[in-house]
């Protein structure tokens, strides 16, 4: 595709453009939002709409425009596509039902797709008919990982000696130090891979963007840390309320069970365990007390999620194949912790293995896919904040309270009919 | 600057800034239980006692190996038992064989059981030699 980057495409001040639509990428989103967005009339109630939107070039309007003329590079460069929630106000106003938000989404999709390698990765994460390979993958990995267990035990004398302080329920089938090189390695990698594909975002959205003032670092990095935390952005929407809970269930579950996992990870290096016996935690130990409220929580909010989707579908979006792939994964992580817990107290072998197997599955294909599922949406969201914060335009410069009023008057006015 | 202040600027709402520090609060929790342990297990010197209640030192060795036993010994009980009770072998193994060296239960077995939350439900009807 061939744009010329040196005229503005917004700027109508008349000097032509070339445009060289990606058929491709048209029919992607296309067929991931499963609606024709092409019916988009540019009329602009979308910006209007919504919330969180910068007053100085609102999306998603500029987005639908570029998406219907195939702008792939553009979009792929543009940190608004990361900005917007997906509540859908957009969706719910638009008068040609293209629904901006889905489009935005579907957009999302095809960045995560485009900024992470190897390509067919992407692919496979966008196709249901690629599932048995997606987490075959994962099977295949940990067998192989169990397979050469043996052996480098018998080669490097390591076996089982782990320490006096330390016992592991589950170590006769995965010892602790391959437990720790394997998905220490498995997580080393794709978070290489997605922090690159986060910096190639970083300089395209620099080159693309249209100012050239920059903010401090630290500060827009404090200003991105606090709308991620907060969750502000998601109570400004007006129809999918139910997304602040859910999402901030998800978020702060996940974050204690990866605390908890740092925890335990270090236990050899850590000079805080000391002469106890610190794993399996005793239930009432305050570390496993946080692991279990941090997956009850994690658990809740994906429910919660897959509820609102199911049965409020008209509130929030049903999601494409690629959304479920990762709360389904996150549900399924977390179901199988918790029969693996419970097994472990009713001692109920071989099943605790099977399900202890499941669940490292799981876990193995949720860090495997981490730049290539939606799960990436926390890097590159996270990139897409800190560039609007650090060039300006941040989102919280929008004069809400005037768009609010607006709403109000028109919902008042629609009222009286 | 009030911190208050300061906190409401960043986060818009008090109820908020309450949420989000009880929930940092009950994520850091049990780091700061550990360290406050680790030091308070510093003072008082409990380290001359081992975790387990050493067996006598007349007896050299157990039926297995020390790392064997440590993870595997209620898979060893389970088989005896299992032959005893299905196949009627009373082979020289058993819980009487236990005793000779790990002479309480308390101090030695309900150790680790305690700290790992297991409670194995032999000796509800049983007791330990």
């Amino acid at each position: 595709m061939e744009v010329d980057q040196t005229t503005d495409v917004n700027s109508g001040n008349g000097s032509p453009v070339i445009i060289d639509p990606d058929l491709d990428f048209i029919r992607i989103v296309d067929k991931q939002t499963g609606n024709p967005f092409k019916k988009c009339m540019q009329c602009g109630t979308c910006s209007a709409t919504c919330e969180i939107s910068p007053d100085d070039r609102p999306f998603p309007g500029k987005e639908m425009a570029w998406a219907v003329w195939g702008m792939k590079d553009r979009l792929l460069s543009d940190p608004d596509v990361w900005l917007c929630h997906q509540c859908n106000d957009c969706s719910e106003r638009c008068p040609r039902t293209a629904r901006p938000g889905d489009v935005l989404a579907a957009i999302r999709q095809v960045s995560i797709a485009h900024y992470s390698f190897p390509r067919f990765m992407g692919r496979w994460l966008r196709e249901p008919q690629a599932i048995l390979l997606l987490f075959g993958l994962p099977v295949l990995l940990l067998s192989i990982a169990l397979a050469v267990k043996e052996p480098i035990e018998k080669a490097l004398g390591i076996g089982q000696t782990v320490g006096d302080n330390i016992i592991y329920a589950y170590s006769s089938m995965f010892p602790h130090w391959l437990l720790i090189s394997f998905f220490l390695l498995f997580t080393i990698i794709p978070l290489t891979i997605v922090i690159a594909g986060a910096v190639r975002f970083w300089k395209a959205m620099d080159r693309a963007s249209p100012t050239k003032e920059r903010k401090g670092f630290f500060p827009s990095l404090l200003a991105t840390l606090d709308t991620i935390v907060s969750h502000n952005n998601f109570t400004k929407c007006k129809k999918a309320t139910s997304r602040f809970w859910s999402h901030g269930l998800v978020f702060f579950g996940f974050i204690a069970l990866c605390m908890v996992t740092l925890w335990i990870i270090t236990a050899r290096i850590n000079p805080l365990i000391q002469g106890d016996f610190i794993y399996p935690f005793a239930f009432l130990s305050p570390w496993k007390i946080l692991a279990n409220l941090g997956g009850a929580a994690l658990l809740a909010g994906c429910f919660w999620m897959m509820w609102e989707r199911f049965f409020n579908s008209e509130n929030i979006n049903p999601g494409s194949y690629f959304d479920w792939v990762l709360i389904g994964t996150l549900a399924l992580v977390v179901i199988t912790g918790f029969v693996t817990e419970v097994l472990h107290y009713v001692r109920l072998d071989p099943h605790r293995h099977l399900i202890y197997f499941a669940h490292l599955v799981f876990v193995l294909g949720l860090l495997l896919y981490l730049p290539y599922s939606k799960f990436a949406h926390m890097i590159y969201r996270a990139t897409a904040f800190l560039f609007a914060e650090y060039s300006g335009r941040s989102i919280r410069q929008s004069n809400g309270e005037v768009k609010q009023s607006v709403i109000q008057d028109e919902s008042s006015k629609s009222g009286d009919k | 600057m009030n911190i208050r202040k300061m906190f409401r600027k960043m986060f818009g709402s008090q109820t908020g800034v309450i949420t989000l520090i009880v929930i940092t609060l009950i994520i850091l929790f049990p780091v700061g239980y550990s360290v406050v342990s680790f030091f308070s297990a510093h003072t008082t010197t409990e380290d001359t006692q081992p975790f387990l209640e050493m067996p006598d030192p007349i007896y050299e060795n157990c039926v297995k190996e020390t790392e064997y036993m440590r993870y595997h010994h209620w898979e060893l009980l389970r088989t005896v038992r299992e032959e005893v009770v299905r196949h009627g072998k009373r082979g020289e193994i058993g819980l009487n064989k236990c005793r000779e060296c790990h002479t309480s239960r308390e101090r030695f077995c309900n150790q680790c059981h305690n700290a790992t939350s297991l409670y194995p439900d032999c000796f509800g009807c049983h007791y330990y030699p």
